[in-house]
């Protein structure tokens, strides 16, 4: 289903200072000819991963360990410098809710903006709108521009319109921990499903207890390698006994 | 293969297209009391503040056409091409939340926003019509003839060298954010080296050879021909609008395809 193969992901450190153009102009006139000092770093390094259909991998580690980075290069956002991604089969990135929002536009306009911006066609979104604002729970507020919405509003929305399809391949980043108990249990629900029916699901985030619940198999991430892969509870344990000795 | 692909991608990303374009409709004109008329209104303001400027105080001519047509002829096209080349320039940098999160084909950014331009520009064509209508007498008055209909080549070639430019733009100001403030001047000088407000025939005969290698004045040209002569545009013409227009889109395009993966480090 998803296949990495020797991937690594590089950085260029330097690149934020060496593009401006009093910095260029200081480079070409100064009489001091220093070396252009590059500094990479390597946000993933040599990783081999093999997802079977219908398996739920969790991933773990500290910030900056690459989780994210990985699921971008999965759901094609960032080529790798180095290696292979294979995937196959319709992905759903779930890497941050609502990124495709325009806080000018009401709820209705975002959600057929956001489903375009999601791959979705326009007849799909057209027969799934109700079931969409049904499962957001927000008719009230439908025709407000949602720069008045709060926060865990946005995120029903976004998670609303985000699991709508039925995907082969999910990618969730740390995205359970939106809106009100009742919102979250709802999800959680709704992930549930979508895992019963057969989705993949690549699943990062810092609670290992959700991790534990529905993963059926972790990967723990260190300074861009794997450090760690098996079990669940195996790989939870060990994160969390070596995170407690730090 | 490659065109097949290209065409699938149309078909598969249309409706992300338009959902793009209708965004920037909406926002561009929320809050504003006269809406849409702006697009209506803001050309006709700037052709009678030109109007006033270069016929009564500078005593322009040019012999023989409306002078008010002349003006908004080059006036809505030359408008169309300096908002949508710079907000070509900016889109991709503009939308970097999105290209971070999703994966999304980068040209449609470009894409998008030369489109929904182009709406605003055909819009300004009403006024356009309305001048025409309503302006000029005796010999200078404008008749509407069979030659409009060759009008969309030459809107359909700004339109390819605009695309072209704003991939071009877009790709350089990524990586060079100084760009957005030198293009500020370049098309500020660009103003000046289109003939919008003079005739080429009041320059020295060097300077219009030069001249006529500026893209914008080929365009604005050969639809002057048509609207203000009412006749038909010359074979050279024909060609040059082509030679000026598709190169410079397919170099766009081949640019920002080969560049595009690197965006992601720079923005």
């Amino acid at each position: 289903m998803v296949r990495l193969t020797n991937v690594g992901m590089k950085f260029n450190l330097g690149i934020e200072k060496s593009f401006s153009f009093k910095e260029l102009f200081i480079k070409t006139f100064s009489f001091k000819k220093k070396k252009k000092k590059t500094e990479y770093f390597w946000a993933l390094k040599n990783i081999n991963l093999d997802i079977k259909k219908g398996e739920v991998i969790g991933f773990v580690g500290s910030n900056g360990a690459g989780k994210s980075t990985l699921l971008k290069v999965v759901s094609g956002v960032m080529k790798p410098s180095t290696g292979k991604v294979e995937v196959n089969g319709v992905i759903s990135p779930m890497i941050e809710l609502g990124a495709g929002f325009d806080v000018e536009l009401t709820a209705r306009e975002n959600i057929f903006l956001n489903g375009a911006v999601l791959g979705y066609s326009e007849k799909f979104i057209k027969e799934k709108y109700q079931e969409i604002v049904d499962f957001s729970e927000l008719h009230d507020f439908l025709e407000a521009p949602i720069k008045n919405f709060s926060s865990g509003m946005i995120a029903r929305l976004a998670f609303s319109i985000a699991t709508i399809v039925n995907p082969e391949i999910l990618i969730v980043d740390e995205i359970l921990s939106v809106g009100d108990i009742n919102f979250q249990e709802k999800s959680r629900k709704k992930m549930q499903e979508m895992i019963d029916g057969g989705t993949t699901v690549l699943y990062v985030s810092h609670a290992l207890d959700s991790v534990r619940s529905i993963c059926t198999r972790a990967v723990w991430l260190e300074h861009g390698e794997i450090k760690m892969i098996g079990d669940t509870n195996e790989v939870c344990e060990a994160y969390y006994k070596q995170e407690m000795k730090n | 293969m490659f065109f097949v692909n290209i065409l699938n991608n149309i078909k598969k990303y249309s409706f992300l297209t338009k959902q793009l374009v209708m965004r920037d409709f909406k926002v561009k004109y929320k809050r504003s009391v006269l809406g849409v008329f702006w697009s209506i209104l803001y050309p006709l303001l700037t052709m009678a503040v030109m109007a006033v400027v270069f016929s009564q105080m500078f005593k322009f001519q040019v012999e023989g056409v409306n002078y008010l047509v002349y003006l908004l002829t080059g006036l809505v096209m030359f408008n169309y091409f300096s908002e949508a080349s710079s907000g070509a320039m900016a889109s991709v940098v503009t939308n970097f939340q999105l290209i971070n999160k999703v994966y999304i084909p980068k040209y449609i950014f470009p894409l998008s926003k030369t489109l929904f331009v182009g709406i605003n520009f055909l819009l300004t064509l009403i006024p356009l019509l309305l001048m025409i209508l309503f302006t000029g007498s005796g010999e200078t008055k404008c008749i509407i003839n069979i030659y409009y209909l060759l009008l969309p080549f030459a809107y359909l070639c700004l339109f390819m060298f605009t695309l072209g430019m704003g991939f071009i733009l877009s790709t350089i100001s990524i990586f060079f954010r100084d760009m957005f403030y030198i293009y500020g001047v370049i098309t500020m000088l660009w103003t000046y080296l289109t003939p919008i407000f003079y005739d080429i025939t009041m320059l020295d005969p060097w300077v219009q050879g030069l001249m006529k290698l500026n893209p914008l004045y080929n365009f604005i040209d050969f639809t002057r021909v048509i609207i203000l002569h009412g006749t038909m545009p010359s074979a050279h013409s024909f060609f040059m609008c082509l030679a000026l227009s598709v190169p410079v889109l397919l170099i766009g395009m081949i640019v920002f395809k080969k560049n595009q993966d690197k965006f992601i480090y720079y923005v």
